[in-house]
């Protein structure tokens, strides 16, 4: 009861019956200012992107005369063109956000576990040493950080990005996790142990897999930071096969400024690849964040 | 008391590693629990060395960490106290980088543009969204709750690069969006402004790329907030005869001082650091109108090399958003 009482929108009981087309016609006309207000947010929201859009198929010619409403034909070249420059970086992206996505989960999951499951001295101290990492801003850390990749040689590597965000993401992926490990039925631990199961195997086959949902959670939140942080590999990386999408658009929009054409395909071609991951997701993302409402 | 003499016995006993006689032969007589009694058994010392699988499982986080977390946190407030410019060895010179940095015009213009920037960044990052979550939490549609949301998300999956890059279109004075619209609106003198390379217009539009100030995440956890208030209240509520608007300030605004902190903590913190947008836009131009401290750190640090005082500059911010955050934390407090 609490539940549904929690979860519901308002006026969920007054609508608890199937919608007919004519309450739906009731529901819009009681509510058309706030359609109003948040379809012209939205319209806001979306406008240059469409303008991107339309832009992205039109040649030099086109784009003279008509710069911004939709031209036909639509000059598909601009993609070829612009594709063959943004691809790889996309690639490169999926690589490197990748691997680092998995080094957070199973690191992060890891020590989360430990720290959920176990006392052994120190526990506490160790755990808000690892949470007072979240006060200190990155502006902070980004020279000094610099300064270590470089003298590890590490400058220019794709492990440059790759280990100070599995260092830095895992701290937010342990945070969560905690709370959610602590949570587990221990029963079901206990009941392993007695069958002889040690403790790395009781967390590789019990909880992770008990964890699917809030992993997924952390995995999406990781992809996100990590897709589109653009000065850390600004600052790190200089050969252009190992950019990631980000900062090879921004060099890309260097070479192309004025292009237009080509430049607003690149542009496209760049946002495709998060919204694939958003529509694949989408349900974890928003219920993820309204899981018991996050605040301070 | 009690506890120190259990502690002997235990250990000239010598079975203190078998847990269950000691729980067994003292659990009559301790009046702590068995957690808090193990503790008193045995000294930190050996407890340590029991617990050693924990700390190994452990290693990995802490190695990470330590190398790309703290250590580069202490190099940051260590590096600030010397002149490390790149290829000649530091020398140590105590405090001159700060005394250098408040007199110098162009930090202390940093920090007034980045104290412009965030105020308007917070307001209108902190108001906004509530509106907007609002209007979607008080739609009687279910699925257009459920659309409106997945919309507002829109900005989060963006990369914000690809949005600079689109307000760099957008400001551009021959091709760019504004421009074509204000002449097509028909006020033509503001129509050939060069948003970006103004200094008096820089600022504003650099302000101005969070139009229209719905960022993402903001409107998702205010909803989230806003879903997480029992519906019972509004009943009440609506018994009592108050309006939508009437709920609004004296239910829904309280009951969401969490997310309304969260949200306020969360854009100082982002705003006081700003340095992509006007790396992006201006590079700090024209003539250091879009200056910010994050971006004179990173110039400073890549340009000019002067590494010590880059760090200088970023422990001063470290202390700003610190010192607000605490200050957020305390003058806020939940009741």
């Amino acid at each position: 009861m609490a539940d549904t009482v929690l979860a519901a929108p308002l006026d969920e009981r007054e609508s608890a019956h199937a919608k007919t087309s004519s309450s739906r016609w009731k529901d819009f006309k009681d509510d058309w200012w706030k359609h109003l207000l948040l379809g012209i947010i939205s319209f806001f929201l979306f406008f240059p992107f469409l303008v991107t859009l339309s832009i992205s198929f039109k040649d030099l010619s086109q784009f003279a005369t008509q710069p911004f409403w939709p031209t036909l034909p639509l000059t598909w070249s601009n993609y070829d063109e612009a594709g063959r420059i943004v691809i790889p970086f996309i690639l490169n992206s999926i690589v490197i956000c990748g691997i680092t996505c998995l080094g957070v989960v199973l690191i992060g999951a890891l020590t989360a576990w430990v720290f959920a499951n176990y006392d052994f001295p120190g526990r506490e101290i160790l755990y808000y040493l690892i949470l007072a990492l979240l006060m200190i801003p990155s502006i902070l850390t980004l020279i000094p950080t610099f300064v270590v990749v470089s003298r590890l040689h590490l400058l220019d590597t794709r492990w440059a990005l790759i280990l100070p965000w599995i260092a830095g993401g895992q701290v937010f992926a342990i945070f969560i996790l905690r709370t959610f490990f602590a949570a587990l039925p221990k029963d079901l631990f206990e009941a392993a142990r007695l069958d002889g199961a040690g403790e790395l195997a009781i967390f590789a086959r019990i909880g992770l897999p008990l964890s699917k949902s809030i992993l997924g959670v952390v995995a999406i939140f990781n992809i996100l930071g990590t897709w589109n942080d653009f000065l850390w590999p600004l600052v790190t990386l200089t050969s252009k096969d190992i950019f990631p999408l980000v900062l090879g658009l921004y060099r890309f929009q260097d070479q192309y400024y004025s292009v237009w054409g080509p430049l607003m395909a690149g542009y496209v071609i760049g946002t495709i690849p998060l919204v694939i991951l958003f529509m694949f997701t989408s349900k974890l993302f928003v219920q993820g964040l309204a899981a018991g409402g996050i605040k301070l | 008391m009690e506890a120190r003499k259990h502690r002997f016995h235990a250990s000239i006993a010598g079975s203190s590693l078998i847990e269950d006689t000691s729980v067994s032969t003292s659990v009559v007589t301790s009046p702590a629990t068995p957690l808090s009694y193990k503790k008193h058994k045995h000294s930190l010392w050996q407890r340590i060395v029991r617990a050693r699988y924990y700390y190994m499982l452990l290693l990995p986080c802490f190695i990470l960490l330590a190398i790309f977390c703290y250590y580069p946190a202490i190099l940051a407030l260590w590096g600030s106290i010397f002149t490390l410019d790149y290829g000649r060895s530091g020398e140590y010179v105590g405090l001159q980088n700060f005394r250098e940095l408040f007199n110098d015009p162009i930090f202390i213009k940093s920090v007034k543009n980045v104290v412009a920037l965030t105020v308007f960044g917070t307001i209108t990052a902190v108001t906004v969204p509530i509106f907007v979550a609002e209007w979607i939490f008080r739609l009687k549609s279910d699925r257009a709750q459920y659309i409106y949301r997945i919309l507002m998300v829109w900005p989060a999956i963006v990369p914000g690069l690809v949005t600079l890059l689109l307000w760099q279109f957008i400001y551009d004075p021959y091709y760019g969006l504004l421009n074509a619209i204000l002449k097509w609106v028909g006020l033509n003198e503001w129509s050939t402004k060069a948003w970006l390379a103004d200094p008096d217009l820089a600022l504003y539009a650099l302000m101005g790329t969070a139009f229209p100030f719905v960022g993402g995440i903001g409107v998702l956890i205010y909803l989230a907030g806003l879903q997480s208030i029992p519906v019972d209240i509004y009943d009440a509520a609506k018994l009592d005869g108050a309006s939508g608007f009437r709920q609004f300030l004296t239910i829904d605004l309280p009951l969401i001082k969490g997310q309304i902190r969260l949200n306020l903590v969360l854009s100082i913190i982002a705003g006081l650091q700003a340095l992509t947008g006007p790396l992006v836009l201006t590079g700090g131009g024209p003539v250091n109108a879009t200056m910010v401290p994050g971006l004179y750190m990173y110039q400073q640090a890549f340009t000019y090399g002067r590494l010590g005082y880059a760090s200088a500059i970023g422990v001063v911010v470290f202390i700003a958003v610190l010192a607000l955050t605490i200050l957020n934390m305390t003058l806020f407090k939940d009741d």
